[in-house]
C-alpha cells in the first residue's frame, strides 16, 4: 500500500529529518517569529515604544535642572555636560530589567488558552519554547533603545565614544536584558496566573534598579547598598555604557561580566525550564 | 511495529492517590476510527494526553505509530495530529501564518502545496489571509482540522470534536471527520460523552467510567450484548420498589432520589404493569430506551453519560469568553 495513493489528491510532504533525536532551530525560528509578529502588529506597542523614551527623557530628566553643573558633577561624582547625559545609559540598562515580563506574559497566556498544548504536541522541546519566548521578549525590549539615543541627540544631549564602543554598549545592554528575561521566564516557568509576570517584576525590579549605578552614582549609597551594586550585573552595564557616553571610554571588564551574567540565566534557565515549563 | 495505530496496555495515570486513568489497555487498529465514550471526568482527555506526550505517563506502556511514547514521545509526536475540545489557534495570526507555524514546529518542507489543498478542502480558501479571530466556530474547527493533517500524522487525536457546536455545525463536522478518514486514510481516536457521535462515526468503542474502560466493542456488539430496555421515571412520590421488582419482565430495579431506572426485557410489554404499581398522580417524567450505547452505559454504571443539558449553552459562553479574552 503506497502511501500516495492512500492520500488522494493531496501533496505529501517531505520530512524533515530522520534522526534519533529531533533538531530545534526550525521549531525556534517558528516560535521566535510568531512572538515577534503578535507584538508588532499591534499599534500600541509600537506607539508606546517609540514615545517614552522622550517621556522619561522630559520628566525624569528634568528633575535637575535647576541644579548648577558644578553641584550637579559634585552629587553625581563626575563630570557631566547635563543630568541627561548621566542618565540616559541608567534609563537604557534599567529598561533591560522589565522586558523578561513581556515574554512571561505571553507564556502564562499560552498556558491559559491552551496553545502550549498545540506547540508541545509538535516535536517541539520545552528548552526551545523558553528560549524562543526570552529572545522575543528581549527583541521587544531592545527596539526602544536607539529610539532613546535619537532621543537623548533630540534633547541635545552630546556623546563620545567610537562606533565599536558603541556595538559593545548596544551588545551589552542586548545581554542584560537577555540575561533578565531567561531569569524572569525561570522563575515563572510553572506560573499560570496573570499576576505572576507583573509581581515579580516588582520584586526584581525595584531593589536591582536603586542598588546599582544606573540612575545614581553608588558612591552615595550606604555600606549594605553598595554591597548589592558591587554584585548588581546593572551596575556594570549601566557603567559600561555611561563611561562610554561621557568619556569614550569602554571598560571591556564591565562587559564581560554582563556576559558571564547572561550566560549563567541563559544555561540555568533552560534546565529549570525544560523541567518545570508547564503544559497549562 | 505492530499493526495497531495505538496499543496500551497497563496505561495508568496517577495524581497524587487519585488514578486519572487506571489501568487502560487499548488496541486501536491502523485505519480505523476508534470512540473513547464516557461522561465527562473519565479520564478520556488524559489518555489523549499521556498518548500524545503531554502528561508523563505513571505507569504501563503504550505505543502510538510505532513509537514508544515513554521512550521516544518526540518520534510519536511527529506522526500524531490533535483536535482540542476548545479549538486551540492563536487568534493573532491569519489563518496561512498558524499553518505556517505548524509547518515550522514539525519541521516541514514543501507544505505550502498542502496547506493550500487542505484550505480548499474545509473551504477556507478565501479567508486564509484574515486572522483567526474573526472566524466562526465551524470555519475556527475546520482549521484546527486542517493545522492536525498538515504534517500527514499517522493518528489523529479528536477530543470532543463536536462539544459545543450547534446541530447543523456538528452535522458538517460528522461528514468532515469521516471525510478526513476516508481520504486521508488516518486511524482516528476521538474522545466524546455523546452516544449518537460515538454510535454514527466509530468503528470500534471503548466506554470508560472512572478511568476504567468498562466495556469495549463495535457499536453494534455492545447493543447486541444488552438486549434489555431501560424505564427511567421520575415520581414526586415514594415508589414501592418490591412491587416494582416482582412485575415479570423486570430484570433490575435501581434508584435515585426519586428517579428509578428500571430495566425490562421489553418496555411495551412491561411499561404497563410499572405505571399500575406507581401512584400515576405522582409521575413527574416518563422515559423509555431501546438498547443503545446509553442503556449500555447506564447499565455498566448506572448512571447517564451525557445528563447534563445545560452544557451546550455553557460552551458556547465559553467560546465567547475566550474570543473575548483574546482581542
Amino acid at each position: 500500500m503506497s502511501t500516495e495513493n492512500r492520500y488522494a489528491g493531496i501533496p505529501v510532504v517531505r520530512e524533515g529529518l530522520t534522526t534519533a533525536s529531533i533538531p530545534q532551530g526550525r521549531q525556534f525560528v517558528g516560535l521566535f517569529y510568531r512572538e515577534i509578529l503578535r507584538t508588532f502588529r499591534n499599534p500600541l506597542v509600537l506607539v508606546i515604544t517609540f514615545t517614552q523614551p522622550f517621556m522619561w527623557l522630559a520628566f525624569f530628566g528634568s528633575s535637575f535642572s535647576a541644579v548648577p553643573l558644578s553641584e550637579l558633577d559634585a552629587l553625581l561624582h563626575t563630570h557631566v555636560q547635563s543630568y541627561l547625559q548621566f542618565l540616559i545609559p541608567g534609563v537604557l540598562t534599567t529598561s533591560m530589567l522589565t522586558i523578561g515580563m513581556f515574554g512571561s506574559m505571553s507564556t502564562i497566556q499560552d498556558k491559559r488558552f491552551g496553545f502550549m498544548k498545540r506547540i508541545l504536541i509538535t516535536p517541539t522541546s520545552k528548552a526551545t519554547v523558553y528560549l524562543a519566548k526570552a529572545l522575543g521578549s528581549t527583541t521587544r525590549g531592545i527596539v526602544g533603545i536607539p529610539v532613546m539615543i535619537l532621543a537623548g541627540l533630540a534633547f541635545g544631549v552630546h556623546y563620545s565614544g567610537d562606533p565599536i564602543m558603541w556595538a559593545g554598549w548596544f551588545l551589552c545592554l542586548v545581554l542584560l536584558g537577555f540575561g533578565f528575561s531567561c531569569m524572569f521566564l525561570a522563575v515563572t516557568a510553572s506560573s499560570t496566573d496573570w499576576q505572576t509576570p507583573g509581581v515579580i517584576s516588582n520584586f526584581i525590579t525595584m531593589p536591582l534598579m536603586f542598588a546599582s549605578g544606573a540612575l545614581f552614582p553608588s558612591a552615595n549609597f550606604p555600606a549594605w547598598m553598595q554591597t548589592i551594586s558591587a554584585y548588581n550585573p546593572v551596575t556594570y552595564c549601566a557603567l559600561f555604557g555611561r563611561n562610554i557616553v561621557l568619556t569614550g571610554q569602554a571598560d571591556w571588564l564591565y562587559f564581560g561580566y554582563v556576559a558571564i551574567f547572561a550566560g549563567a540565566m541563559v544555561s540555568i534557565g533552560t534546565l529549570v525550564a525544560s523541567r518545570y515549563l508547564k503544559v497549562e | 511495529m505492530t499493526d495497531d495505530a495505538i496499543r496500551t496496555r497497563g496505561l495508568t495515570k496517577r495524581y497524587g492517590t487519585f488514578a486519572a486513568v487506571d489501568h487502560v489497555d487499548l488496541d486501536v487498529p491502523a485505519g480505523t476510527v476508534f470512540g473513547l465514550l464516557g461522561p465527562n471526568g473519565a479520564g478520556k482527555t488524559t489518555i489523549i494526553k499521556l498518548l500524545t506526550g503531554l502528561s508523563d505517563i505513571t505507569e504501563g506502556e503504550a505505543t502510538v505509530a510505532g513509537y514508544d511514547v515513554r521512550r521516544d514521545p518526540m518520534h510519536v509526536k511527529k506522526y500524531v495530529g490533535w483536535v482540542a475540545a476548545e479549538v486551540i489557534l492563536d487568534d493573532d495570526l491569519s489563518a496561512w501564518e498558524n499553518l505556517w507555524l505548524q509547518a515550522q514546529l514539525q519541521r516541514l518542507d514543501d507544505w505550502k502545496g498542502r496547506a493550500e489543498t487542505l484550505l480548499r478542502y474545509f473551504d477556507l480558501t478565501d479567508r486564509s489571509r484574515d486572522k483567526v479571530s474573526t472566524f466562526s466556530t465551524g470555519m475556527r474547527k475546520k482549521l484546527e482540522i486542517a493545522l492536525a493533517l498538515l504534517h500527514q500524522p499517522k493518528v489523529i487525536f479528536m477530543d470532543e470534536p463536536t462539544i459545543g457546536l450547534d446541530p447543523g455545525t456538528r452535522q458538517m463536522l460528522w461528514e468532515l471527520i469521516q471525510g478526513v478518514h476516508r481520504e486521508f486514510g488516518i486511524t482516528v481516536l476521538l474522545t466524546t460523552h455523546y452516544i449518537e457521535e460515538a454510535d454514527a462515526l466509530c468503528d470500534n468503542v471503548a466506554i470508560i467510567d472512572h478511568g476504567k474502560i468498562v466495556a469495549f466493542g463495535t457499536p453494534d456488539e455492545l447493543k447486541e450484548k444488552e438486549k434489555a430496555d431501560v424505564i427511567e421515571i421520575e415520581t414526586s412520590r415514594p415508589v414501592d420498589e418490591a412491587r416494582l421488582r416482582a412485575i415479570p419482565g423486570v430484570l433490575e430495579v435501581r434508584s435515585q432520589g426519586r428517579a428509578w431506572m428500571i430495566r425490562v426485557t421489553s418496555a411495551e410489554a412491561v411499561l404497563p404493569q410499572v405505571l399500575d404499581s406507581v401512584h400515576e398522580e405522582g409521575i413527574r417524567s416518563i422515559n423509555v430506551q431501546k438498547p443503545s450505547l446509553e442503556t449500555v452505559f447506564l447499565k455498566l454504571t448506572g448512571r447517564r453519560i451525557g445528563s447534563d443539558a445545560g452544557e451546550a449553552v455553557d460552551f458556547r459562553k465559553f467560546y465567547a469568553q475566550m474570543r473575548r479574552a483574546r482581542s
